[in-house]
């Protein structure tokens, strides 16, 4: 018990539903706490009861009588019928009424604000009407309702933010579509939840709920082309990252660089996390990573280029100057 | 009382060798003899059990602290796919069948199964199927999408490595045994019956094996299919899982329409040991038998019209959601009938408390636990945050261990004596059971907890967020405690066998035919057997004066 | 009567076997990606024919049992002989037809189509094989006397498993040959 209060204390708990978000949260989150209720009454009735009829009942050594042979009791039936099945009517009238709460089904689903692909193993984050391009943190506007898109690129993935609750199935060849009321600003921290290969437990994202003036600043930021290098370093990285056909997987807008297969790098260096979350992106990290990437995500789709020191260095010091 | 009993008519002579003559292994390969069959799936289950539970306490070594590097992603992807299919194809099926070709002929008063030499062929379709298996580690890799295998990761462009071609062969071969056996077990029950012993007098737990029976027949071929469509994919480029707008889910619809089935597939045998093991050391009939034996018939038949609860994520719009809920809830009101039957079969009882025993009251908590997270999963939003999280996990560890294999465990205390002529020891029985028991709840009961702070399932590791790394460690270190309890558990097996107490043929004062014939039994069975009026023919004979009316 | 319920049993599990690969033929019909023109490159006629001749083997064969069951051996052995033929020119028609789907490019990996129609009618005639190395089996035995007398379940047994076949070619055809047509006719 006191773990369980511990953890209700525990303040900023990212990635739990403990904390309901979201409109859509708050409906699940309420019935959950139905749920909790009664399941819990239904454990410790039968641990009740087993626990008395065990003591109760248990054999005396000195005495073994023959205890009744009873057959059964139809009364008794009709209770063990009756009594669950009013709470499962219940729950399935609450079942219904929340589903149609949360996922609304229109007959045309409007232009959704932002569709999101699943790739082995990061999500692609596409804001078509801004023209905007980004990768594995969503920016979305808080008190706002918004319509995700969400498909895949290649295998299942699934959508889950435990705090703003409900899951979706990111699956090739279909699109689907998620209801999103979050209630306040906030980083809400989120995962793929459908094993989808070597490196599923590192494909996580970043919610970004902010208010709609922020995120829509946030949108005209974006929708710019990369910065030019500003240093020299930088320009050498940017000219390897030409040569070294970087550019045919990732996409670096006002650069030849249109590649699509990997995550698009035009402002690359603004976002707090690389690697679908393994670790923040700083210089010495992108060092890292482009020095062996098959050891830091084994299974990514990035190969093992061997490159020389001072071609990394520029590299990195490039990709990290791409606010 | 000399009227009551007869010599039991032969129905087939027992084809091949008999058991006694020195062959040894060899007479073991060639037998047919339908109790040193149902010995070998129990020496099948106890092998693979071994593996399966290395393999998971490799894993929760691995998540025991926060962005550990014990074990690499693909190491861990197959340990985990290997885990789950080895439990479920090669240790509880193989255990289920071990108790049912054994004790089936004993409990009906037959001499052999319909089909000797077809059992074995079961026997070993499931042995060379486990073999196949695990013949990938040495072709190039296990295994690794998880052991329902979503398309399309299981299709070569995603797994590369043979071990999904070794999966579908594997189980392809594992099914037809299991499919083969269903058959013997229903033409068995239903033509090897000694005289009196109506269908509405089966003992429970060949009641259950045999609605059991008819469930693998309808489930096993979707699985079957969606094997032979995966290895055409994989090897001859055919399209069945690739294809655009629909291929991935049409692997879903044909698994979970095999998956769903198979969960109650795993569980029902459970229920008839339970049901006998309560009627005997409760010194009572069951109650309620034909609510009991019926529920199991809703059970089945519901079973087929609820796989797309697995499903719900996926997007199939609210009209097809509610008909699965639906259907998925009302399997809680069967379920309940058992439960609380059981427990009313227990009260006013006179309660021995054997190993035997224990396991099966220890069932009603961990089983309810399980079956009530389960109706969670029933309730689409509830499964919209909780489906593929640590909270899964959780769930299907209490219906498969709380339920089928404490179930196993509780039938393994209470036949032994009947496979070997000797008891376990109860005193490290005692030491057995709760080491397992506070085992089991230490690793998994605080996974509910880990599913609600957001861990999803099937991750090789994970970021060292509040909590995670605390309450994983717990889990993983309860896991050891299981680990070491089934050490005891084939220790106490050994030492039984070398010098335990000589039980005799009727330990524990049952009430079916089994305990009739001697511990172990000969060749033919039974010496004599007893005219069968009611469903308990051992307690009619014991107390003629009080006899069952039904 | 063990052995007439097992097959029974068989039959019913093999019905769901086919069940799911019919079903999946159907899903695949409506998944995008289909392609109907390949329906034109099945000829349903020379099809209608060749499953006439399987449909005639049940005849054939219940003949052949009611021979049997008024110890009438030879009349059984021919019988059995004509059914084992029918039953080969079956699997020859589907031989030619596939061969001629091969010409046209249409195979196992080049459509969805290919994959479901290959993978339906192909495991269909596998288990026309398998119903005629019974038959071949049976053949022996009866060669060897093991018919002589009525009383046997397995010529029975054998009946019922190729009856089903039968009827499992009948759904087939439909589904696959029979019902795109109409559906293209309207």
């Amino acid at each position: 018990m006191l773990t369980l209060l511990n953890i209700c204390l525990t303040r900023r708990l990212l990635q739990s539903m403990l904390n309901p978000s979201s409109e859509q949260a708050d409906r699940i989150a309420r019935l959950f706490n139905y749920f909790n209720v009664a399941a819990g009454g239904m454990v410790l009735l039968v641990s009740g009861l087993t626990l008395y009829i065990c003591i109760r009942f248990r054999s005396k050594k000195t005495t073994r009588h023959i205890p009744e042979q009873t057959k059964g009791n139809n009364k008794v039936e009709a209770l063990m019928i009756t009594v669950p099945g009013i709470l499962l009517a219940f729950f399935f009238y609450q079942t219904v009424s929340v589903m149609h709460s949360v996922a609304p089904e229109p007959d045309h689903f409007p232009p959704p604000d932002v569709i999101i692909t699943g790739h082995q193993f990061w999500w692609e984050v596409r804001y078509s009407a801004a023209g905007v391009t980004s990768a594995n943190e969503i920016h979305l506007p808080a008190g706002k309702r918004v319509l995700l898109e969400l498909k895949s690129a290649d295998v299942i993935h699934d959508w889950w933010v435990p705090a703003l609750r409900n899951k979706m199935d990111l699956i090739p060849g279909k699109i689907n579509h998620l209801w999103l009321n979050i209630n306040k600003a906030d980083t809400y921290a989120g995962v793929c939840s459908e094993f989808c290969g070597a490196q599923h437990a590192w494909m996580r994202m970043n919610v970004m709920a902010t208010d709609s003036t922020s995120y829509r600043h946030w949108l005209q930021e974006e929708a710019a082309t990369a910065l030019h290098p500003a240093d020299s370093l930088s320009a050498k990285g940017s000219v390897i990252f030409a040569a070294k056909t970087c550019g045919g997987c990732h996409n670096i807008s006002g650069t030849a660089s249109t590649g699509q297969v990997g995550p698009d790098l035009t402002h690359f260096a603004s976002r707090e996390k690389m690697l679908g979350g393994i670790m923040p992106v700083t210089e010495e990290n992108i060092y890292r990573w482009l020095s062996h990437p098959q050891e830091i995500k084994p299974g990514s789709k990035m190969p093992n280029f061997i490159f020389s020191n001072d071609t990394l260095k520029a590299l990195s010091h490039y990709l990290g100057q791409l606010k | 009382m000399t009227d009551n009993i007869k010599i039991p008519e032969t129905k087939q002579a027992i084809p091949g060798l008999s058991i006694n003559n020195n062959r040894g292994l060899l007479q073991w390969i060639t037998t047919v003899d339908h109790k040193q069959i149902g010995i070998m799936y129990l020496v099948v289950a106890v092998i693979f059990f071994l593996v399966g539970g290395l393999f998971a306490l490799l894993m929760r070594i691995q998540l025991a602290i926060p962005n550990n590097h014990f074990l690499s992603p693909e190491t861990y992807n197959q340990l985990f796919t290997m885990h789950g299919t080895t439990m479920i194809f090669f240790v509880m099926m193989p255990a289920i069948f071990g108790f049912s070709v054994y004790f089936i002929p004993l409990m009906i008063g037959a001499n052999e199964m319909a089909f000797p030499r077809l059992n074995a062929f079961s026997l070993w379709m499931t042995f060379f199927g486990g073999f196949v298996l695990y013949f990938s580690f040495a072709a190039g890799g296990a295994p690794d999408a998880g052991w329902f295998n979503y398309a399309p990761l299981n299709e070569k462009n995603y797994s590369s490595s043979p071990g999904i071609d070794y999966y579908c062969m594997g189980l392809f071969l594992a099914g037809i045994g299991s499919i083969t056996t269903a058959i013997n077990i229903i033409v068995t029950v239903l033509h090897y019956r000694i005289q009196g012993m109506s269908l509405t007098k089966l003992p429970l737990f060949v009641w259950m094996v045999f609605v059991n029976a008819f469930l693998i027949l309808g489930a096993l071929p979707s699985l079957n299919a969606a094997l032979a469509m995966l290895l055409l994919d994989r090897q001859f480029d055919a399209h069945f899982f690739t294809a655009p707008g629909g291929g991935a889910l049409l692997w879903q619809h044909l698994f979970w329409l095999f998956g769903h089935p198979e969960v109650y597939i795993l569980i029902l045998p459970a229920f008839g040991i339970y049901s006998e093991v309560f009627q005997v050391f409760s010194g009572k009939r069951i109650f309620g038998y034909s609510f009991v034996a019926l529920s199991a018939v809703a059970i089945a038949l519901l079973s087929f019209g609820v796989w797309m609860h697995h499903m719900f994520a996926v997007g199939s719009g609210t009209a097809v959601n509610s008909f699965f809920s639906a259907s998925s809830m009302l399997i809680g009101i069967p379920t309940g009938i058992k439960i609380f039957n059981w427990l009313a079969t227990m009260y006013g009882g006179n309660i021995r408390f054997t190993v035997s025993m224990m396991f099966a009251i220890a069932f009603l908590v961990e089983f309810t636990i399980g079956g009530l997270t389960g109706i969670a999963f029933s309730i689409v939003p509830l499964d919209w945050q909780l489906t593929d999280t640590y909270y899964v996990v959780a769930h299907i560890h209490y219906v498969f261990i709380g339920g089928s294999l404490f179930g196993i465990f509780s039938g393994l205390f209470y036949w032994f004596p009947k496979l070997t002529g000797r008891l376990l020891s109860e005193k490290a029985g005692k030491w057995f059971f709760w080491l397992f028991v506070i085992g089991f709840n230490g690793t998994f009961f605080i996974q509910h907890i880990l599913g609600i702070l957001g861990m999803p399932r099937r991750v090789y590791t994970y970021p060292d967020l509040p909590w995670y790394g605390f309450f994983n460690f717990i889990s993983s270190a309860s896991a050891m405690l299981m680990g070491i309890a089934f050490l005891l558990l084939l220790w106490m097996i050994h030492s039984a066998r070398k010098h335990g107490t000589a039980s005799g043929s009727d330990p524990w004062d049952g009430f079916t035919l089994e305990w009739m014939a001697a511990s172990p039994p000969g060749n033919q069975n039974f010496d004599r057997l007893p005219v069968v009026h009611s469903r308990r023919p051992l307690w009619d004979l014991k107390h003629p004066d009080n006899a069952d009316d039904e | 009567m063990e052995n007439k319920t097992m097959i029974k049993l068989v039959i019913g599990t093999e019905g769901i076997f086919f069940l799911a690969l019919i079903m999946a033929f159907v899903y695949m019909a409506f998944v995008s990606g289909y392609e109907p023109a390949n329906l034109h490159a099945l000829n349903i006629k020379l099809t209608a024919v060749f499953s006439c001749t399987l449909f005639a083997s049940s005849g054939t064969f219940w003949m052949a049992e009611k021979n049997y069951n008024n110890s009438n051996r030879k009349g059984l052995l021919t019988w059995l002989c004509v059914t084992m033929l029918l039953g080969l020119i079956f699997l020859g028609g589907q031989a030619h037809e596939y061969i001629g789907l091969i010409n046209k490019e249409i195979t196992l990996s080049s459509s969805l189509f290919g994959t479901s129609f290959f993978t339906l009618t192909g495991f269909h005639g596998l288990h026309v094989l398998i119903g005629l190395i019974v038959f071949g089996i049976l053949l022996v035995l009866i060669l060897l006397g093991d018919f002589d007398r009525p009383g046997s379940s397995v010529i029975a047994c054998a009946g019922m498993y190729w009856h089903f076949v039968d009827i499992v070619w009948l759904v087939v055809f439909t589904v696959v040959y029979v019902l795109p047509v109409i559906h293209v006719l309207k």
